[in-house]
């Protein structure tokens, strides 16, 4: 298991580990339309998505990137810590070929009872540099030589 | 100025709805290994907690989980639904997308035809673990108008509380929903 993260050795600009996931093909759209049962023609039927919707390509669900961006956050707190908060808007399509990268930046930190709170801008930009799910996101860390977040989260713990 | 810019879709039957809260629904089933399987597969994320019965049994978890917002995608179709999602499926025009915005919550009477998912804000409390049968209660918290580049949006904020059916709080979301 990874070392746990402690909220002293964060600080404000810090960028965390990224995560890549692609290249992004049709086969990774359908496997997860198919997982989640979502049937919208956008994902798989280049003809109605080019022709019908006046897209691109077929675009990479949306569904889908949101978990990138937990994974990410969710890998970096490890388990000794917590993702407590994530936002996002959904700003730019991805299309098969597009290789996402998931990034997090460290804006804040503050110290709350027997844990830290970091706050973090975040995003998940294609291998042009382009940001398509800009959002913002809190994760609660455990002090050094302290315990680590409970689980189940109660934010009550942070006052 | 096209016709449609001037139409106001926020209408006095949309507005008897905003703030609508349904009851508490229980997903169809409860959480299955090979569903969750399906999901961490598809998100290429192989976490052994996920997976590893022995491994998870000794995490803050207790036993396997799922992803952290899993929890959203857990209302499926209930076995006994027997309307065809794909029925339409030979019409030009079908996009392959539900109108029901969650289930409990009534229909908007939006005549739009366009559906997008404008983003989440999330909150999380806790995972489901495999077996847990999931919860969720949802309400249309606003729902207003914009103009967009191609013409009028209908913006609907949903907020959903999720939580398993012994209580434990699993996550809160607002999703915003575009109609257009």
């Amino acid at each position: 298991m990874a070392e746990p993260v402690y909220f002293e050795s964060v600080a404000v600009g810090d960028d965390i580990p990224v995560l890549a996931k692609g290249p992004m093909t049709t086969a990774h759209i359908i496997r997860w339309s198919a997982a989640m049962e979502n049937w919208h023609k956008i994902h798989y039927d280049w003809r109605y998505a080019t022709g019908h919707d006046g897209l691109p390509d077929v675009l990479v669900n949306g569904s889908w990137k949101q978990h990138v961006l937990a994974q990410l956050l969710v890998d970096w707190a490890g388990e000794t810590g917590w993702l407590w908060k994530m936002n996002f808007q959904y700003r730019g399509m991805n299309i098969p070929g597009d290789t996402l990268t998931a990034w997090g930046r460290v804006t804040g930190t503050r110290r709350r009872a027997d844990y830290g709170v970091v706050e973090l801008e975040i995003g998940l930009k294609d291998q042009n540099g382009r940001e398509g799910s800009p959002g913002t996101a809190s994760v609660v860390l455990p002090l050094k030589g302290g315990p680590g977040v409970p689980y189940p989260f109660d934010p009550a713990v942070l006052h | 100025m096209a016709v449609d810019e001037l139409v106001d879709y926020i209408t006095a039957e949309v507005r008897a709805v905003i703030g609508a809260r349904s009851d508490w629904i229980e997903a169809p089933h409860p959480v299955e290994a090979s569903e969750n399987r399906r999901f961490f597969q598809a998100l290429m994320d192989p976490n052994p907690r996920f997976w590893d019965e022995a491994h998870a049994r000794t995490t803050r978890y207790g036993g396997v989980v799922t992803p952290p917002a899993f929890a959203v995608h857990a209302f499926r179709r209930p076995a006994g639904e027997l309307n065809d999602s794909l029925a339409a499926a030979g019409d030009p025009d079908f996009d392959g997308v539900s109108r029901a915005m969650r289930p409990g919550l009534p229909k908007l009477p939006v005549p739009l035809s366009g559906i997008l998912n404008g983003g989440y804000e999330y909150e999380f409390f806790s995972y489901p673990k495999v077996g847990e049968r999931i919860l969720c209660r949802s309400a249309y918290l606003d729902i207003y108008q914009k103009q967009g580049k191609s013409g009028p949006m209908v913006m609907v904020v949903i907020e959903d509380e999720y939580r398993t059916a012994d209580g434990r709080p699993l996550l809160k979301s607002l999703n915003t929903m575009i109609m257009r």
